[in-house]
């Protein structure tokens, strides 16, 4: 052939080449920061000293994707974000690649959720998966080196480097189509047409539900207070009969209200009564459609009550309906009473309207807007009624029980989807919430949702006068893992790892309010040992979650170094988390009745050496932010909310403390034993970023304290309870004898019936107050699953805070708030 | 050591013109070729999304081309104006001790006009980012 040595000589060349171009970028990758969830703490966590992914050739994150060549797809591919992730990629030079990270990412793992993506491969190229949930740094560590031996063995770069046509480099795998590519249903291809395992007996139908075959005892009453009484005969003289109080209740004093009256009721609750309930603990709806017996049942249990109701509200309120196709709850709190009442509102038709409470409470706005979304029920007289957690284009509400549940019921999220359904755009939705006039002509900004500062896809829209903030409209919704209806298909064993990931740095203490809630429903008792042992998990998670959280707001305000510091002791708390429960991020350690396993050996030696290492660590980390003249300038002052502020608009944990008022529901409302700790609840006045810091701060201290207590004392005796109706039994009884083996084998297959009736539990986990309210309609799964996260009522004040801020203060508040978007978009 | 050449334009042993253009060519040719090399070496896709200003994976709304608000220009202008007057004072460093007493004096009187400048500015708040712009 002519030409043939030639042709070697060039091939050869070429060869070269190849080998020089594939060996360098095997060892400067740069990853693109940029996070969905979860995972995303388990990515960075492999950049820190103890993993130091930079040994391995990727050493900095970039901010932009200009500036990145591998996108790691760390955490769910919500239907929202979806459209952005593919923006990023797009918009990253060649060559790129692509890792998967974590079970979301590589199929929708346990979240086979109507906005989720059942796997980013459907928009994107996917070179390596990485499994997990989530996967360990030291599993990002093993990705990485898995791209780099793809780059070597199967890359020839240099002939698209000089343009002489040919080559590969980059992913150039095609994206995989549903049905033909790949199968999104998780039992592999060729089940189309057989139902999933247990789909039968969730909502509309409950078809072969055997939870009616089993007995269950009714739901726990409650002892009304003398003061609830004499608030409940107030109630009565004033309102007559259009409020009507739930005669049994298992949690608090609850009420049916008419909607004409509801406002009137609510704002006396607010203003007048005695105690004034101040606070809107939260707000939303149940769809009543899929009762077993459409009887306007919630607060009773058992089928001879139930009766009886019914003939009352027959005879007592003609007017009322007393089978409402939806009920409205508000869930109020009195600060000075320390109590809570929950009121309850009946409204009908296919999209009934309720008058809106946003002139008594402004919170309410928000939470209007998620009810409106998730349900249909519009609010009159709310500013600005739009959806707020689904994308603008959705269609449908997907907390009806009509709506389909799984991601998998309905057509597969596509490449051609991902193009198309755009996020609003920003003009539109500072317009649509007044925050900018019609003909204003301002610089309008998207900081997030991928923003390295936003921590977490959380949109902030800003339109802009110079550097100074005239609006801002934050665009929730791209973390909305519907975790809401998932509870409502899993059994209530099952439910127990979804709660860890609704607040994924607080790993254990999500799972307290939960497993209170239905234990409070169906009168469940805790041995002391267990709930000792649920104190100690909680405490540590929030130690760790501070760090994480003092960590990154150094690091949003230019301090680097505490980021490499705090990340040290975090590992040293997750190295007993993991010892005890095994997990790092998500234990699903607690269970109905107490928690999974006794604490194993060698537990309190860690726990020891963590108590005795710490105060020094942290007057370490103390010496290096608090007196920083930098530091105080950029938040003594800043984004400040006053105290009356902040009860009115929901905010809890520590920024309310930041406020100066000493609330903390492990003293108000206490539970778990955490009456048998000593530990103060740290205050700080001004409720500005550096209050909100020194809180924090002192909050490690205390925890610590409470740690070394529960060690100190921790009493003998069972994890969990004795009485095995509703709880996973030990293993050792399952074994031994015949009783136990049939709790075990019923309660771990179809899962125990939950008597019918309602609980709403609320606990002081790192980030606030996080309520669980569990309605239960006497099935192996919820009717209901509400989470009341503390970040969306926090967030939804960050205008407040905000107002008349710069660029970098909002930065700065955002910091300080310490938000986390699955708990607020849930 | 006596140069080898008079004129000294070609000298090695001189500062002359010479050396000035061959750094300047060397320097030059350096440039150009890296500039080259990396536009031309590797792959490229252009499309719409990746000509798109990145905005936080939005599409971005309106223009970045708006009447940029006065105290941008400010500050913009009190920079160049105290930055060339540093040009001043750094030549006056370099030939102080030509100058002698007197052109210490011209120049202590100079950095006087500056700091009169500068206080004035520090009263009516042009430094003071928020508040001039407020005011604006």
């Amino acid at each position: 052939m002519e030409g043939g040595t030639q042709g070697k000589l060039s091939d050869r060349f070429l060869g070269a080449a190849d080998v020089v171009i594939n060996w360098s970028r095997k060892y400067s990758l740069w990853p693109l920061f940029f996070g969905l969830s979860c995972c995303f703490v388990e990515e960075a966590t492999a950049f820190t000293a103890r993993y130091d992914i930079a040994r391995f050739g990727a050493e900095v994150l970039r901010p932009s994707p200009r500036q990145a060549d591998l996108l790691i797809v760390s955490g769910t591919v919500f239907k929202k974000i979806a459209p952005v992730v593919l923006r990023l990629y797009e918009q990253m030079p060649e060559p790129k690649w692509v890792i998967s990270m974590g079970s979301c990412s590589n199929s929708g793992g346990m979240y086979d959720v109507y906005s989720v993506v059942q796997g980013v491969d459907q928009i994107l190229p996917v070179d390596v998966y990485i499994p997990g949930c989530p996967p360990r740094p030291e599993a990002v560590l093993q990705g990485l080196v898995m791209l780099q031996e793809k780059i070597v063995a199967t890359e020839r770069p240099s002939r698209k480097v000089f343009h002489l046509g040919g080559g590969t480099q980059g992913t150039d795998r095609p994206v995989l189509v549903d049905g033909l590519t790949k199968a999104r249903d998780s039992r592999g291809p060729g089940y189309e047409g057989t139902p999933l395992r247990g789909s039968s007996v969730t909502p509309p139908s409950f078809f072969g539900s055997r939870a009616d075959v089993m007995w269950t005892p009714p739901a726990r009453r409650i002892e009304l207070t003398s003061r609830d009484q004499s608030l409940a005969s107030v109630m009565e003289e004033r309102f007559g009969s259009a409020v009507r109080q739930v005669p049994e209740t298992s949690d608090m004093m609850a009420f049916h209200v008419d909607e004409s009256r509801f406002k009137d009721v609510l704002r006396f609750l607010k203003t007048e009564a005695e105690p004034k309930y101040r606070r809107l603990d939260d707000l939303t709806a149940i769809d009543e459609s899929a009762r077993r017996d459409r009887v306007w049942s919630t607060g009773f249990a058992g089928a001879v009550s139930d009766v009886g109701a019914a003939g009352r509200f027959g005879e007592k309120a003609p007017s009322s309906d007393p089978n409402p196709d939806f009920t409205l709850v508000y869930h109020l709190l009195s600060f000075d009473a320390a109590s809570r009442l929950r009121i309850e509102v009946g409204v009908s038709g296919e999209s009934p309207v309720a008058r809106s409470i946003t002139d008594i409470w402004p919170s309410a706005n928000w939470y209007e807007r998620e009810v409106f979304d998730m349900f249909g029920i519009g609010f009159e007289g709310h500013p600005n009624l739009r959806r707020i957690l689904m994308p603008h284009d959705w269609e449908g509400h997907p907390l009806r029980k009509s709506y389909p549940g799984r991601a998998t019921e309905m057509p597969p999220y596509t490449f051609a989807d991902a193009q198309r359904r755009q996020p609003l755009d920003a003009g539109i939705a500072l317009r649509a919430d007044h925050k900018m006039a019609d003909d204003e002509e301002k610089l309008v900004l998207n900081i997030g949702p991928h923003h390295v500062s936003t921590h977490g896809l959380l949109r902030c829209i800003v339109s802009l006068d110079g550097e100074e903030i005239t609006g801002l409209d934050l665009d929730i919704g791209y973390h909305h893992r519907g975790v809401e209806k998932i509870g409502e298909r899993q059994t209530w064993h099952q439910f127990i790892p979804y709660c860890a990931r609704v607040d994924y740095l607080a790993g254990a203490a999500n799972d307290l309010p939960y497993v209170l809630a239905v234990e409070a429903l169906a009168d469940i008792k805790v041995p002391e040992r267990a709930q000792t042992i649920r104190v100690l998990l909680s405490e540590l998670f929030r130690l760790s979650n501070h760090l994480v959280w003092f960590a990154t707001f150094a690091h949003d305000l230019g301090a680097m170094t505490p980021n490499f510091y705090a990340f040290a002791e975090r590992e040293m708390i997750l190295d007993i988390v993991e010892l005890i429960t095994g997990g790092r991020l998500h234990p699903s350690w607690f269970r109905l009745g107490g928690v999974a396993a006794d604490l194993p050996e060698g537990w309190k030696e860690a726990v020891d050496a963590l108590v005795s290492i710490f105060p020094r660590r942290l007057r370490e980390y103390e010496s290096l932010i608090s007196k920083n003249p930098i530091f105080q300038a950029r938040t003594e002052g800043v984004g400040p909310i006053s105290l009356e502020d902040a009860m009115d608009w929901g905010v809890t944990g520590p920024n309310l403390r930041a406020c100066g008022l000493e609330w903390d529901l492990r003293k108000k409302f206490p539970y778990s034993g955490y009456e048998r700790f000593e530990f103060d609840v740290p205050t700080a006045a001004g409720g500005d970023c550096y209050s909100r810091y020194l809180v924090r701060v002192e909050e490690m201290r205390q925890s610590l304290r409470i740690i070394e207590q529960a060690a100190a004392n921790m009493p003998s005796g069972r994890h969990v309870t004795d009485d095995y109706r509703f709880v996973v039994p030990k293993r050792a009884d399952m074994l031994k004898d015949i009783e136990s083996l049939i709790h075990h084998f019923v309660n771990v297959t179809r899962g125990p019936g939950i008597p019918r009736g309602e609980a709403y539990v609320s606990c002081e986990i790192p980030r606030g107050e996080q309520g669980y309210y569990v309605v239960s309609d006497g099935l192996g799964c919820a009717y209901r699953m509400r989470i009341r996260g503390p970040g969306f009522a926090n967030v939804q004040a960050i205008p407040l805070m905000a107002s008349g801020a710069s660029i970098a203060d909002l930065i700065a508040i955002i910091g300080s708030v310490d938000y986390i978007l699955p708990d607020i978009d849930r | 050591m006596q140069p080898i050449a008079d004129g000294g334009v070609l000298s090695p042993w001189e500062p002359g013109v010479f050396t000035l253009i061959v750094y300047s060519v060397l320097v030059l040719a350096f440039i150009v070729s890296q500039l080259f090399l990396a536009s031309w070496l590797g792959e490229k896709k252009p499309g719409r999304e990746k000509s798109r200003p990145y905005e936080c994976g939005i599409i971005p709304t309106g223009t970045a081309r708006l009447r940029y608000p006065v105290p941008f220009y400010l500050v913009a202008i009190f920079f160049l104006i105290f930055d060339v007057e540093g040009a001043y004072i750094f030549t006056w460093a370099v030939i102080y001790e030509d100058v002698g007493w007197p052109g210490w004096m011209q120049m202590s009187f100079f950095i006087v006009l500056l700091l009169i400048g500068l206080f004035y500015i520090w009263k009516h708040g042009g430094l003071d980012w928020r508040a001039a712009h407020k005011v604006n």
